[in-house]
């Protein structure tokens, strides 16, 4: 490998890296000033213009504790679901054979085609109509409650196990459940982290379905309160940007900081590596 | 390829799930008797602070007298509008008794989804709508001249102009040449070209169907002296008033005097714009702009006394999923009585729909000067049509109108006649 | 990365036929989600279907109305509306800007990566950070960026766009495809990155020693090594630009300008929702999930190669 091309490597790496995070770095800068300064001058901090009153301004105005609540119950249910039931099945799909199992791939494969404002009335009414779940947190998680993309990822993972390891251990008599527990799950750890942070921005992030289930301001979650913010409440604020940007902050926040924190497990991510060492 | 069955098959599991659909969609059944039931209810006001304000008083002063009725109130949850949450709540038979901030656009299609309660069904229900509101009430009945809305308030549309950036471009702040549109956009051009605001005016030229209310629809009011966009299962639009109308539009957005970028705050309030074309409701967003109000241009500057324009009204509609229906007719009228519109008045400065609104309140008018202008407009307001395609209806008249007057594409005239075209062919459907 | 398709590699011998098959305990293992894509997924689907069908409308619980069955009248209906049309052209122009742009930029991204010694982990950082953030809070900044008076066209000076790129009927679709672009990088990095995993070392070396370049080695070993992922990420982003929705409801205020940036599920949720025509709207869900299908089989007949 020559020089120049570890050089010409770097710089494509770090371009592309300027281009995802100047925006976010520009948000955060946006947010707090106190006048909007779209000059070029305006990317960079100036004390003068300095403020945190868009985020005073939305603290205010949202409960941001109950949102944060919230937002953590939709999400880990939607999570705890996922794992449970998605890895059940991504097992059941890759490793076993039953009638039917060409039927229900193609079904998690069908799902990710099917736009969801296509079902979402219909939905809704099943939901709050024939199972009363409106203003519930049941009812805001079922519509998520297995994510099918996880459920693929999932299966491909599974089936990239060798054979052999499941046809030794079912001579020993282990049964499917152990086979699963014990072996299976320990090879594809990296899987459900992956699987684990797909799933987790889908509740997180959604904002259509959650804000038709609640209509009780206690009930929503914060991408929810933030969203009516920005389209709402901000352009009446001192600073509309201001308000709109530190908005975006707040919501981004957690995600990001959430994906810091774990992204070190997520290294090993080097999906296949696991498997194959 | 196996895969392609196997799509197929989950498909068909997919479909065969219609036998099922199809037999579950009968629900409970309305009983007429809810009409007279009392007891605790639920309403839903705006989520604008000083409405909210206002709703939570009225709802404090109702439940110290009524322990047995006790209404519970909340802010309407909204996204960039409340029809959807509305309409949603109606099919899931979970919406509110009353709701305090219904677009007069949409209540056509929750009457026809079988949603609202009709009031004149309330004994002396249309005898108090007809003698609180007078004539302009019968804009708010439906074709069979029923009353399925309560008309409440409204935010007649005029100019706001900003008195300061008038000043600086040289124009006279208390007598600004407005009224007709060679006046309007001579007056526009000079504020953009002294460079006091990049734009003139800035209506949102954003596609939501709504928005039309506020830039062709007032004007069309104006000119016509108070027609309606349809009447009689036609649109009216597609005359000379109409394009006249368009036409001025379109000089505005030809000469840049409007922008046709929305600004993402309120151009008006960050001097982005030197007018606005709104309601009185924007009177408490504008407090640090030094700005007066005149209405609405016409061709040939009609009277002030004499011109119409668009209502911007919201009215409270009451919802067959209440239970108390007994109660929430009293909360209605409680929360429109002349006590209560007063307190609506003085804390929100929009119009209850009134008759002879000035002289009622007349204190009020003499404090606040101001909005003397907009109690008097009060009175001469057009509705958008009812019946249940309006929404449909306005998002095609929006849609010919962006191509034409904001964007400048073809012709003014064949662009409302296609408008035209379209909306006799939605308003002949049921 | 395995085949798509469901067949695991190595076909069982067929043994004694049981009713559920040889495992019929995947059947038990299956069975929430099953139950689960049934209740969630299917039924409403099925009803989005018989709705394309008749002349519907949401109703009040207890409200009897008719709901006729009228044939393909919803489908003329919505297919003569020359912007019905046109919100699939769009997307079209979405597609064809969006689909190469995340192909190309996903894999050498993540090739890069992949061999990337210092850094690693900042990078991966950056490049999955604008994925996670939600698309409501991205639009905020990418309005401030893009628009007349913004960052972007301040940099640009005289050459900055007239009308700015949002408000301009031929920029409006591929700005959004840009964005769209820039936001779910992240994703398809994630999949090649997976992918180059199980390109055997032993053919970067047989090639090496055949003599070929970096750039040879690219083309003749990594982008093959990859197919199946690149299979994935072609059926992924297609998807995922056919249901395009939230950027031109936000972004472009409603399709705007002009139209110019509608989308086939803005135009349903706008008829479906805001007007109260949930028939024509089902309509044109059902023909777009058709179209998709097709868009579908052919690109994994055309690049998935046979498995």
């Amino acid at each position: 490998m020559s020089r120049f091309q570890t050089g010409l490597r770097s710089a494509v790496l770090a371009l592309g890296a300027i281009a995802f995070l100047f925006p976010f770095y520009y948000m955060i800068i946006g947010s707090l000033q106190t006048k909007q300064d779209p000059s070029l001058g305006g990317a960079f901090p100036n004390p003068s213009n300095l403020t945190g009153a868009n985020y005073a301004a939305i603290n205010d105005r949202i409960n941001l504790f109950s949102g944060l609540l919230n937002s953590g119950i939709f999400t880990a249910g939607v999570l705890i679901c996922t794992l449970v039931f998605g890895v059940l099945v991504g097992y059941a799909l890759a490793v076993l054979q039953w009638r039917g199992r060409g039927v229900t791939f193609a079904l998690a494969l069908l799902v990710q085609v099917v736009p969801f404002q296509l079902l979402i009335i219909p939905l809704y009414v099943l939901i709050t109509r024939n199972y009363g779940l409106s203003d519930n947190y049941l009812g805001m998680i079922l519509p998520f409650a297995i994510n099918s993309t996880a459920v693929i990822v999932f299966r491909q993972y599974f089936l990239q196990l060798p054979k052999e390891l499941f046809e030794a251990a079912r001579i020993d008599g282990a049964s499917e459940f152990k086979l699963l527990w014990r072996i299976a799950l320990p090879l594809v750890r990296p899987a459900l982290v992956t699987a684990a942070l797909l799933t987790f921005i889908g509740p997180w992030n959604e904002f259509l379905w959650p804000f038709l289930i609640t209509k009780d301001a206690s009930m929503q979650p914060l991408a929810v309160s933030l969203a009516s913010y920005i389209s709402n409440v901000a352009a009446s604020t001192a600073n509309p940007f201001g308000a709109s940007l530190a908005g975006a902050v707040v919501l981004a926040a957690p995600v990001v900081i959430l994906f810091l924190v774990f992204q070190r497990y997520f290294i090993s991510t080097d999906l296949g590596s696991s498997v194959k060492g | 390829m196996q895969r392609r069955t196997r799509l197929i098959g989950a498909a068909l599991v997919a479909v065969s799930m219609i036998g099922i659909t199809a037999c579950s969609s009968s629900g409970g059944s309305g009983s007429s008797n809810a009409t007279t039931a009392k007891g605790p209810i639920t309403i839903w006001y705006s989520n604008n602070e000083q409405e909210v304000a206002w709703g939570k008083q009225m709802v404090a002063s109702w439940n110290a007298s009524h322990p047995k009725e006790q209404v519970k109130g909340q802010e309407i949850p909204a996204g960039k509008t409340s029809e959807e949450v509305i309409g949603a709540s109606i099919t899931a038979g979970n919406s509110p008794c009353l709701v305090y901030n219904t677009a007069p656009s949409a209540v056509g299609q929750w009457v026809k989804q079988g949603g609202m309660v009709d009031l004149s069904k309330f004994s002396g229900g249309a005898q108090y709508i007809d003698s609180r509101s007078g004539s302009q009430a019968s804009q708010y009945k439906d074709a069979s001249g029923d009353y399925y809305q309560f008309p409440w308030k409204s935010n007649p549309v005029m100019i706001f102009y900003n008195k300061d950036l008038f000043a600086k471009a040289g124009l006279d702040p208390a007598n600004p040449k407005l009224s007709t549109y060679a006046d309007f956009l001579a007056t526009s051009k000079t504020l953009v070209d002294s460079g006091v605001a990049p734009n003139a005016i800035l209506p949102a030229p954003t596609s939501e169907f709504f928005q039309m209310s506020f830039d062709f629809y007032p004007l069309y009011a104006a000119e016509t002296g108070g027609k309606q966009l349809v009447e009689n299962g036609k649109s009216t639009f597609a005359d000379t008033a109409g394009y006249d109308v368009a036409n001025f539009w379109r000089s505005l957005y030809a000469q840049n005097l409007a922008g046709q970028e929305a600004y993402s705050g309120d151009a008006f309030a960050d001097g982005k714009a030197a007018m606005a074309i709104v309601g009185p409701w924007a009177v408490s967003v504008y407090k640090g702009v030094n700005w007066g109000s005149v209405p609405v241009p016409t061709k040939d500057g009609t009277p002030a006394s004499k011109t119409y324009t668009f209502s911007d009204a919201k009215n409270v509609g009451m919802f067959t999923a209440c239970k108390n229906q007994g109660t929430a007719w009293d909360v209605l009228k409680y929360s429109t009585s002349k006590a209560q519109d007063q307190k609506f008045l003085e804390m929100t400065g929009q119009m209850p729909m009134r008759t002879n609104l000035s002289t009622t309140y007349a204190s009020y008018f003499a404090k606040n000067p101001s909005y003397k202008l907009f109690g008097d407009q009060a009175s001469r307001t057009v509705e958008v049509p009812s019946g249940s395609n309006t929404v449909a209806e306005m998002q095609a008249f929006r849609d010919e109108w962006s191509n034409s007057v904001i964007f400048g594409k073809g012709t003014v005239k064949s662009s409302l006649d296609a408008a035209a075209t379209k909306i006799n062919k939605l308003a002949a459907q049921k | 990365m395995g085949s798509l398709d469901g067949s695991p590699y190595v076909v069982a011998p067929k043994r004694k036929r049981h009713l559920f098959g040889r495992n019929p305990l995947g059947l038990l293992f299956s069975a929430p989600y099953l139950v689960f894509v049934l209740a969630v997924f299917a039924y409403p689907l099925g009803f989005a279907i018989y709705i394309a069908f008749h002349d519907y409308f949401f109703t009040a619980p207890g409200a009897v109305v008719s709901r006729p069955f009228v044939g393909l009248q919803n489908f003329i209906d919505a297919f003569t509306d020359p912007d019905v049309i046109r919100s699939f052209g769009n997307v079209g122009i979405f597609l064809i800007i969006n689909v190469p742009l995340t192909v190309v930029f996903s894999l050498v991204l993540a090739s890069g990566l992949n061999r990337a010694v210092h850094l690693k982990a900042f990078y991966r950082v950056a490049y999955y950070i604008p994925y996670l953030t939600a698309s409501v809070a991205i639009v905020a900044v990418w309005l401030f960026l893009f628009n007349g008076s913004g960052l972007v066209n301040q940099i640009l000076g005289p050459l900055a766009p007239n009308p700015s790129w949002l408000v301009n009927s031929s920029l409006a679709m591929p700005s959004i495809a840009l964005f769209v672009t820039w936001k779910q990088m992240g994703f398809y990095i994630l999949l090649y990155l997976a992918a180059l995993q199980n390109v055997p070392n032993e053919l970067y070396e047989a090639a090496a020693t055949d003599g070929a370049g970096a750039i040879r080695k690219f083309f003749s070993v990594t982008v093959p090594g990859v197919r199946p992922a690149t299979v994935l990420v072609l059926l992924v982003s297609t998807v995922t630009g056919a249901n395009l929705f939230t950027e031109p409801y936000l972004l472009t205020n409603g399709g705007g300008p002009n139209g110019s940036s509608t989308s086939p599920v803005l135009l349903m949720y706008q008829k479906g929702i805001e007007q109260g025509h949930p028939d024509e709207a089902s309509a044109i869900g059902v023909v777009l999930v058709i179209l998709v299908l097709i868009i579908a089989w052919l690109q994994n007949r055309f690049a998935g190669g046979r498995d």
